[in-house]
């Protein structure tokens, strides 16, 4: 049965499912002095998938009748998921425990939406392509509202929901209307079925898609729902959400965009390049009006989805093979970075949040150098990177961005962005001039200082300063990722 | 040559000295003290090798070159002209110098302190050293947020104000210049097939006029506003009145240099139609500079703000050597930065002096000092003309190679700086008058018992400064020699150019 030899090939998502129904079997036994064994449990389990991601590097097969497909694309996307899982599951605990929030219930939430991402990376069909969308964002609505008993985490789970399936409806309406348009769900037949002209019945279709694709990054003017999901939820959560979603939700806009409407390219260029230019101006000018941190962040990774827009729009906007390529490389490579120096931002937010009443504002962090001079540190190079200085990742992935778009002909697109970098270089630096030129509070908030979170966060600065002084190390993967798109 | 890696040696060996010190406990302040010096030392050590630059042997010396990210032709490659070897040795120079003035003066948060100097330090000298553009923006940019902390963390009261307009400024200037290198590697790469940023390869080609004038543009923004050119400068007052004597010494001495080198290094050689081009506009702005920041200077009732204008008003001689593109202005414009990066250093660390006493540097509160504290006067005096341009002293022979370049480009545009000679005596004299000679203050009498001349450690901070503004003056020819084939070069690349594409731009 070639059904089952197949089954190989979706290696890194049985392990995940499989690791779904040990955490919560183990979680039923577990006495409640044991619960944090759940964190390695699922820690290693995640490594485990992402050693299966190695197995099935290389392979490049589509299986199951065209409905799945493990090109390198989606195996470099299903590392980066297992990256994102590991950090989101080694920075929750200590804060979901001083509000007992279950540990076993975040975990197994977590991963399951974890296998959403994998499914949507490998998705060839835009059934399958639904299905693994759905399954990474109903966990996610539930994540946002897991603490039950705050009403700000009510409010945004909700919020999220509503306007989340909301936008899910939109993207099913429009796959309907390519179905009808092309007689076919599978993406390579799509591709071929368009022959490159426009026509009314077109336009609505890829409107609708692109209405609910870029819902589901919150790109601007379809992002009201990310700052109050994303302030309700959990803080580590919140990272998650601000990473994981997103770089399915990319995913999906790359498999869709790039692959079933390529043909279309140039028609759907002009919108991406509205869209880009007023995600990552409006993210910015208003996120520079926050006081509260997480909220800022909420905010800003609104305009950091301007930036990786901008990689899809230099995909669009040349004929050439190899400045298409680098493109959509650079849309992996900010994405990965991007989630690595985001959730520990969050997280760092969430660690001097250990009295629940505090909700992140920015005095709270005034005067942290001298109170915790390393956590600090790691912030401080945290915010850099987010802000694009070198030798940081953020700054690599800018320049990854940058450097494909003039290449594709949109210097003017660059120079919007480094614009736009300026100017959040102004609320980025707001958090270091708090923690290192102001002083702490009367009552300073008791900083969560949990093994599991220092291990995450140390991690995570080194890989942040590491891929920023040697992105060589994985410019590789990301070429031959990307040349399995052409 | 040797096969040590010098350069490296001299740009990291200050970092070695950050994670020595990241492992000291902060509250060991004699240790944080003396590993931050020896590595500041041992970095000027290593750059004294720069003395054995060969004037007539290659372009670049000391040359290393190894892969960096191969994928976009980025490349660790390093080394020095005679230029940059000799803005090299200012560099490391003066960082020792601040380091070793800091001593006394910096009480808190002492281990943070060093680790930003010497992480500015490293960021500094690296943009000396690189010869791959996109190694060079790094640098810059490296360069950036050590001072935006050292600024914010031990400047004044408006300090955060000041530091977060410093990087602004900066930041935006230096990110539209990374679009411009770019821009200028993928074309280059366009045309030849081989995607580089290395700087001999991407010098010397013909880029599209359109691209030219665009790209020196963005170059322009980026430098002008670190020299800072006038309209540019309105950070540079607000920076050095707040930041602490170090960083003003470091600021005046060797960050605003990045910029006049970014002109003459990157601006000029890389675009020489668009530089050509654009020549008069930035002679008309840098002879505003001059006497903008000459007329400024002259009622500004603080000490520091005075020789924060009075820079404004030197750089403005650079920009105006720079851009007339004769042999005497270059070397004039190169010259007039390590002259006045010792001179305006050392102004900066004399007012720190008497600042750290008083915590005062108004003018009106002063007078008299020159009984009181005869050393201190004497120093301050000699720097005072040292500013001024007193033959002899080495602020002369910079600003009288560029004004003979000026006449040779123009007798009005030279006419007008000469006149700006006499002013820049006015405000300097007349400082050095208010308060070294006349009565003293009301206020500066309630300090009176208190005052102390200059300490054994400033005179150690100040000696190599005093040993070299004289040593200059008298004899530039080893100096000037360094500057002679680098500038040679620039008049090569500029010579007959012109952007055509679109004809006169005014």
């Amino acid at each position: 049965m070639d059904y089952v030899d197949d089954l190989v090939t979706l290696f890194p998502e049985l392990i995940l499912a499989a690791l779904v129904l040990v955490i919560i079997t183990t979680d039923l036994f577990l006495p409640r002095a044991y619960k944090w064994v759940l964190t390695p449990l699922t820690v290693a389990g995640l490594i485990l998938a992402g050693a299966a991601c190695i197995v099935v590097w290389d392979i490049n097969e589509t299986v199951y009748a065209g409905f799945y497909v493990v090109d390198d694309l989606s195996v470099f996307l299903k590392g980066a998921t297992v990256v994102i899982g590991i950090l989101s599951t080694l920075f929750a605990p200590s804060y979901l425990a001083a509000r007992r929030i279950p540990l076993g219930e975040f975990n197994t939430i977590l991963v399951t939406a974890l296998i959403g991402m994998c499914v949507l990376a490998s998705s060839s069909d835009l059934i399958t392509l639904f299905l693994g969308l759905e399954l990474m964002t109903m966990p996610s609505y539930l994540l946002a509202g897991l603490h039950k008993t705050d009403r700000y985490s009510n409010e945004g789970g909700l919020k999220y929901f509503l306007l989340g399936s909301f936008a899910s409806a939109i993207l099913l309406f429009g796959i309907a209307w390519v179905y009808g348009l092309t007689g076919t769900t599978n993406l390579a037949e799509i591709a071929a079925a368009l022959d490159g002209q426009m026509s009314g019945a077109l336009l609505v279709a890829v409107g609708f898609l692109t209405v609910g694709g870029t819902f589901k990054i919150a790109a601007v003017p379809f992002h009201y729902w990310t700052p109050d999901a994303y302030q309700g939820a959990p803080t580590p959560i919140t990272g998650f959400l601000s990473a994981g979603p997103k770089l399915g939700a990319f995913a999906l806009l790359i498999r869709v965009f790039a692959v079933a409407l390529e043909p279309l390219s140039a028609d759907w260029l002009g919108i991406f390049l509205v869209l880009t230019v007023l995600t990552m101006t409006v993210g910015n000018i208003v996120a520079l009006t926050q006081v509260n941190v997480k909220r800022m962040l909420a905010y800003s990774s609104i305009a950091h989805t301007g930036y990786i827009m901008a990689g899809l729009a230099a995909f669009a906007a040349t004929d050439d093979e190899a400045i298409a390529a680098q493109g959509i490389e650079s849309v992996l490579f900010y994405v990965l970075g991007y989630a690595v120096m985001n959730i520990a931002a969050f997280a760092m937010v969430g660690m001097l949040q250990r009295d629940p009443n505090r909700y992140g504002g920015l005095n709270s962090f005034a005067g942290l150098a001298s109170r915790a001079p390393w956590r600090a540190g790691a912030m401080a190079i945290l915010m850099l990177s987010l802000t694009g200085i070198p030798p940081t990742v953020g700054f690599f992935a800018k320049l990854y961005v940058l450097l494909a778009a003039v290449d594709a002909g949109l210097a003017w697109l660059a120079v919007v962005i480094v614009l736009n970098a300026a100017l959040a270089a102004f609320y980025y630096l707001r958090v270091i001039v708090y923690m290192y030129m102001r002083d702490p509070e009367a009552e300073p908030a008791t900083l969560d200082s949990s093994p599991f979170g220092s291990v995450a966060l140390a991690l995570s600065v080194a890989g942040v300063v590491l891929l920023g002084i040697f992105p060589g190390a994985i410019l590789g993967f990301l070429e031959v990722s990307a040349a399995s798109l052409f | 040559m040797t096969d040590l890696p010098i350069l490296t040696l001299v740009v990291f060996t200050p970092l070695l000295g950050v994670l020595a010190l990241l492992l000291i406990p902060g509250g060991n302040h004699r240790a944080i003290r003396w590993v931050a010096l020896l590595a500041s030392l041992v970095s000027f050590g290593f750059s004294l090798a720069l003395v054995g630059y060969d004037p007539g042997g290659a372009e670049f010396q000391f040359a290393e070159d190894l892969p960096w990210i191969e994928a976009f032709g980025m490349r660790y490659t390093l080394g020095v002209d005679g230029l940059s070897a000799v803005l090299v040795l200012l560099t490391t120079l003066l960082s020792a110098v601040s380091i070793f003035y800091s001593w006394v003066p910096i009480t808190t948060r002492v281990k943070e302190y060093y680790v930003a100097l010497l992480l500015l330090m490293v960021g500094m000298l690296g943009v000396f050293v690189s010869l791959d553009l996109f190694l060079f923006y790094v640098f810059w940019e490296i360069s950036l947020i050590p001072m935006y902390l050292v600024i914010g963390i031990w400047g004044g009261p408006r300090r955060i104000y000041a530091t977060v307009k410093f990087v602004l400024y900066t930041l935006v200037g230096s990110l539209l210049m990374l679009v411009a290198i770019l821009a200028v590697a993928i074309a280059h790469g366009n045309e030849t097939g081989a995607f580089t940023f290395s700087y001999t390869a991407l010098r010397g080609f013909a880029y599209a006029d359109t691209l030219q004038a665009l790209a020196f543009v963005a170059f322009f923004l980026a430098f002008a506003i670190k020299v800072p050119m006038w309209p540019l400068h309105t950070w540079l007052p607000d920076a050095h009145v707040e930041a602490p004597t170090a960083g003003s010494i470091l600021l005046a001495g060797v960050l605003l240099k990045l910029g006049g080198y970014g002109f003459l290094r990157f601006s000029i050689p890389l675009l020489p139609d668009a530089a050509a081009s654009f020549a008069p506009i930035i002679i008309g702005l840098a002879v505003i500079a001059i006497l903008y920041g000459a007329l400024v200077a002259m009622v500004q009732p603080d000490m520091k703000k005075l020789v924060a204008y009075s820079s404004v008003s030197h750089m403005g001689f650079v920009m105006l050597g720079a851009f007339v593109f004769n042999e005497q202005g270059l070397q004039g414009a190169a010259f007039t930065m390590i002259s006045h990066g010792i001179t305006t250093g050392a102004l900066f660390l004399l007012v720190g002096i008497i600042y750290d006493q008083t915590h005062d540097r108004q003018i009106a509160h002063m007078g008299g000092l020159g009984a009181r504290l005869p050393h201190y006067a004497a120093v301050f005096g000699l720097f005072t003309f040292a500013s001024i341009g007193l033959p002899g002293l080495s602020g002369f022979v910079g600003e009288f190679l560029v004004i003979l370049g000026a006449f040779a480009y123009n007798g009005f545009v030279a006419a007008a700086t000469m006149l700006v000679v006499i002013a820049s005596a006015v405000y300097m004299l007349w400082m050095f008058q208010r308060v070294f000679f006349t009565v003293p203050s009301d206020w500066m009498r309630r300090w009176w018992p208190s005052l102390r001349d200059m300490s054994r450690n400033e005179w150690i901070a100040l000696s190599p400064l005093i040993v070299l503004v004289v040593a200059l003056g008298v004899y530039p020819g080893p100096v000037l020699e360094m500057l002679a084939a680098p500038v040679e070069r620039i008049i090569e690349a500029v010579d007959g150019a012109g952007l055509t594409g679109f004809g006169p731009l005014w």
